[in-house]
């Protein structure tokens, strides 16, 4: 229907030519195939990735180009005199999502760098940040319940993982089991988790890695495009709408601009067996960003909101040590709390906003970049737990947070092979608390700053570098007799990072790091001072707690056929954490309170080894068919004690088959897939010697089967996208060890969701 | 041009700097409002005695200071009309929670537990709204000469409707703990 073919006087004797490459490694695309639909044409990229169509008559064209490792890509094109295209090819999943062979690029990383985008994260929208963040080999979630989920990263969370939304460091309340990262993923063309070299540009603190949450560049070509998004989930009722819209002036090409938003609303929570009450929640998120780009210097300003309500499984609420013994002891909830189908939120529930604003500036000096970053961000949190009157409309726990970074940053062009940079980074931090104690008010402020360089030659590359950070600390808590208890701190965190790629051949490549980071305590550790109420223990601090320090060294193995029918990924690693902060039993010492004596806990050092290891492999064995395997084995030793660290997500395996239909006249990129997900049981948790630590010992291993099936079709020259899925399509009844709720629910049975998108 | 841009860059670095690092914490009251720190037995002797009150007593709330504990100390074969009365003392007066549970009496309800040989027998527990018990006041009666333990426990109920029935047990999974404290007793 897109011919346009009025051309008969006119000689057709046009050239359409291209040049295929990938949009990340820059590798040129061999045996990419170009045609276009309306000549039927076909033709195969050269081994320099160019294709040439000659004698095409003047006109409207749609060029499809496919590639066995990427995602379709379509242009139209109108073709009035002899044209050329450049064209970048997105990855798919194909390539295993996550094995990203980096070439010559820049200032790029090419170190430890696990992506999820393209098709894999279209197939997560709608779910949580660290659900989608889960796909990754390597990475799990720390759970309370279905709607709460923090993400893992090699057995580590909260503190000791970085969250960079949108180039600044995401400032919460993220040191809590419960408190989940404020990110709309809408926001993300891309989720990356990086280590070593490149996280000293964020911090000296990142032990367990550092995730980037990765807007798409605003747009760069005039004009406008939209995309909407829209998700529904049977189990819970769920619904998802999210739609962006971005512009390209066309009188004022230096002005770009996108406005996002997102509405989210998810009822009760059903398991195979029953439903819990109260296990709704709604998520209310903007972002506004515009730039202005010119050839020296272009700066954006980027403002986002996020809100979200989460209802808690109201039949979770535990007074003492003795009800959670007995919810341990009870097969299921009381019917009480059971049953509900609404989207109602009740108490106990969270509220939590956040709202970031950021300005960044580039600009060039001859080949030198010069960056300058200024955010605030605010983030206010409030905990709303069941109360005995009903007329209390307070939350019980409310906490606010504002953080000014400011961060410059100056790269310098390529020279004898380095490039590098250096940067500096400011941090003011106001924390205070209504209610409940759980962490002081403080005022804190750190300074740090950083340089790396990376070398490459033949089939070398060298990447190393340095950074130091100071926190200054300074606490107050509030007494009820309008006393205060004050502290002060101040810690000094170094961190450096080697990293060595040797590319054997075109398929083989290997990499190690060795990485030092630092970890100053967060205030929770030293002054932590009540009763936590989901797992029955009284938490105390310790102020003379020191920072912890961790030697983390990996080795990489990376293989790919030529003929890419099978590649394959190997990370070994062992962190090794002096100083280790953690929760110690004291089981001598049980804190007698009006509820009863709850056992104690205090935060203590140890050293700790975190060693493991993450494969993953693609096989193809036929054209249309991919076979991805993952596995990924930790083992976390507490070293003093010699016994193992409570709460690490047990090994796992997940074996994915895509079958990948032909591209119709009308329909793309379709394909349907079934994945078999294995968790094991976490036999290895620590023993009742040195005090009890859990009550409940890890549940059995489960296995999961998930389903997709998507299509993408052209309706009036308009690609949409339709698809759907299934999590737990057995319906199986489970519940997982890093799931606080795991003491009191089964986890949600089957979900089926459908998903649309529309690109206009 | 470019030294200008630079400039304004740094102006605003340093700026935010500074206004913020001038920032004073502000110093606000706490009010946390669920806080119990106080439960005090009132025991009225019926045919008349001296009425005796026997408390538990953590006045800072959980943890710092440990709490203090009174022994219920009562007269062999007797009967006492017995009140219970729950305070928040780190507030300023002391905040009656009792008139809270009596508010929401239908999501509470106190159980009295002597321990066998205690010689002592709790009943007449008054009712909520629903004719199921709420326990604010009670009778005890006690035997001959004895010393043992009484649990008094404070359930909540947390779900809507709580659901709260007269057959519910104290361990009931319907509820959870607000209160629970072991007294010394002794029947003398």
């Amino acid at each position: 229907m897109a011919i346009v073919n009025n051309t008969i006087t006119q000689p057709c004797n046009y050239i359409l030519s291209g040049h295929v490459e990938d949009v990340d490694t820059k590798e040129k695309l061999v045996a990419a195939s170009a045609s276009i639909k309306e000549t039927g044409k076909q033709i195969i990229t050269n081994e320099k990735g160019d294709f040439v169509f000659t004698t095409l008559c003047a006109g409207e064209y749609t060029l499809i180009i496919t590639h066995v490792s990427c995602d379709t890509v379509v242009k139209k094109i109108i073709l009035t005199k002899n044209f050329h295209i450049d064209i970048l090819m997105p990855h798919t999943r194909k390539v295993l999502g996550d094995v990203i062979v980096d070439a010559q690029k820049g200032i790029a990383n090419t170190g430890y760098k696990k992506e999820l985008s393209g098709r894999a994260l279209e197939e997560t929208k709608g779910l949580s940040l660290a659900e989608a963040l889960s796909k990754i080999n390597g990475v799990t979630m720390l759970q309370t319940g279905s709607t709460i989920s923090k993400p893992v990263i090699h057995g580590l969370h909260s503190n000791r993982i970085l969250t960079i939304n949108n180039g600044v460091r995401q400032e919460g309340q993220q040191w809590g089991n419960e408190h989940a990262p404020e990110i709309d993923p809408f926001i993300a063309d891309k989720l990356i988790v990086i280590k070593g070299v490149d996280e000293l540009r964020y911090g000296s603190d990142a032990i367990g890695g550092v995730i980037l949450v990765e807007p798409k560049p605003l747009r760069n070509k005039p004009g406008f495009a939209a995309e909407i998004n829209s998700a529904y989930f049977t189990n819970n009722r769920q619904y998802v709408f999210s739609g962006v819209y971005e512009e390209q002036l066309k009188k004022q090409p230096a002005f770009r601009y996108r406005v996002q938003g997102t509405y989210k609303r998810g009822a009760n929570i059903a398991t195979p067996n029953y439903r819990l009450n109260n296990t709704g929640s709604e998520e209310n998120n903007f972002s506004i960003s515009a730039g202005w780009k010119k050839e020296k210097c272009n700066t954006e300003l980027f403002y986002s909101h996020f809100a979200t309500k989460v209802g808690i499984f109201n039949g979770s609420h535990i007074g003492n040590l003795t009800d959670l013994l007995n919810a341990i002891a009870a097969p299921k909830p009381n019917d009480v709390f059971l049953g509900q189908n609404t989207y109602q939120i009740q108490r106990p529930y969270q509220d939590v906003t956040h709202d970031l604003l950021k300005s960044k500036t580039v600009f060039y000096n001859g080949e030198h970049k010069f960056t300058v970053l200024l955010a605030g961000q605010f983030n206010h949190r409030k905990e709303f737990d069941i109360v005995r009157s009903s007329t209390n409309k307070n939350p019980q726990l409310d906490l606010s947070i504002y953080t000014i970074t400011e961060d410059l940053s100056w790269e310098h062009p390529k020279k004898n092979n380095f490039i590098g940079i250096g940067g500096l980074s400011l941090m003011q931090q106001d924390n205070s608390y209504n209610g409940r104690y759980f962490i002081p008010n403080y005022f804190a402020y750190s300074f740090g700053g950083y340089y790396i360089e990376k070398w490459n030659k033949h089939q070398w590359e060298l990447q190393a570098g340095l950074r130091y950070d100071n926190k200054n600390i300074n606490t107050t808590r509030l007494k009820f007799n309008s006393d205060t208890i004050n502290y002060d701190f101040n810690f000094s965190t170094f961190a450096s990072s080697f990293n060595a790629i040797y590319k054997l051949t075109d398929n083989w490549r290997l990499n190690t790091n060795i990485s030092l980071t630092s970890r100053a305590p967060y205030v929770n550790e030293l002054l932590s001072d009540g009763i936590h109420h989901g797992t029955a223990t009284y938490e105390k601090g310790d102020i003379t707690l020191k920072p912890e320090h961790s030697i983390n060294i990996s080795a990489g193995i990376n293989y790919q056929h030529p003929s890419k029918i099978f590649s394959i990924d190997v990370l070994l690693y062992s962190n090794n954490i002096n100083n280790f902060i953690y929760q110690q039993p004291m089981p001598n010492n049980p804190v007698l309170t009006i509820a009863g004596a709850f056992p104690l806990m205090e935060y203590k050092q140890t050293n700790a080894v975190l060693s493991g290891f993450d494969i993953s492999a693609l096989i193809k064995p036929l054209p249309a068919l991919d076979w991805v395997s993952k596995f990924s084995f930790l083992y976390a030793r507490n070293k003093k004690l010699n016994d193992w660290l409570i709460l690490m997500p047990a090994n796992r395996l997940s074996n994915e088959v895509i079958y990948h239909l032909k591209d119709g006249e009308k329909i793309i990129n379709t394909y349907l897939s079934a994945e078999m997900q294995n968790v094991m049981q976490q036999k290895n948790v620590p023993s009742d010697i040195n005090g009890k630590q859990d009550y409940k010992a890890p549940p059995s291993a489960y296995t999961l089967i998930n389903m997709n099936a998507s299509a993408t079709l052209q309706v009036y020259k308009t690609p949409v996208t339709i698809s759907v899925g299934v999590r737990n399509l057995l319906n199986i009844v489970y519940r997982d060890y890093l799931n606080s709720m795991r003491y009191f629910t089964d986890e949600m049975g089957r979900n089926i969701s459908a998903r649309l998108k529309i690109q206009l | 041009m470019k030294k200008q841009f630079m400039k304004i860059a740094l102006g605003i670095f340093f700026f935010s700097a500074f206004i913020t690092s001038c920032k004073k914490n502000k110093i606000e009251e706490p009010n946390e409002d669920e806080v119990i720190t106080t439960m005090k037995l009132t025991f009225v002797p019926v045919g008349g005695d001296n009425t005796l009150t026997y408390q538990f007593k953590d006045p800072d709330g959980a943890g710092g200071t440990a709490p203090t504990q009174d022994e219920i100390v009562l007269k062999p074969s007797k009967t006492y009309n017995v009140t219970v009365q729950l305070l928040n003392e780190t507030k300023t007066p002391a905040e009656n929670v009792t008139t809270e549970v009596a508010k929401e009496a239908d999501a509470h309800r106190f159980y009295y537990e002597p321990a066998v040989g205690s010689n002592i027998v709790v009943s007449g527990l008054d009712n909520d709204g629903n004719d199921v018990p709420l326990g604010i006041t009670s009778t005890w009666t006690t035997g001959t000469v004895a010393t043992g333990k009484v649990v008094v426990t404070l359930r909540h109920y947390g779900g809507t409707p709580p659901g709260k029935a007269v057959g519910d047990l104290v361990n009931s999974s319907k509820s959870s703990t607000d209160i629970a404290v072991e007294f010394k007793i002794k029947v003398q």
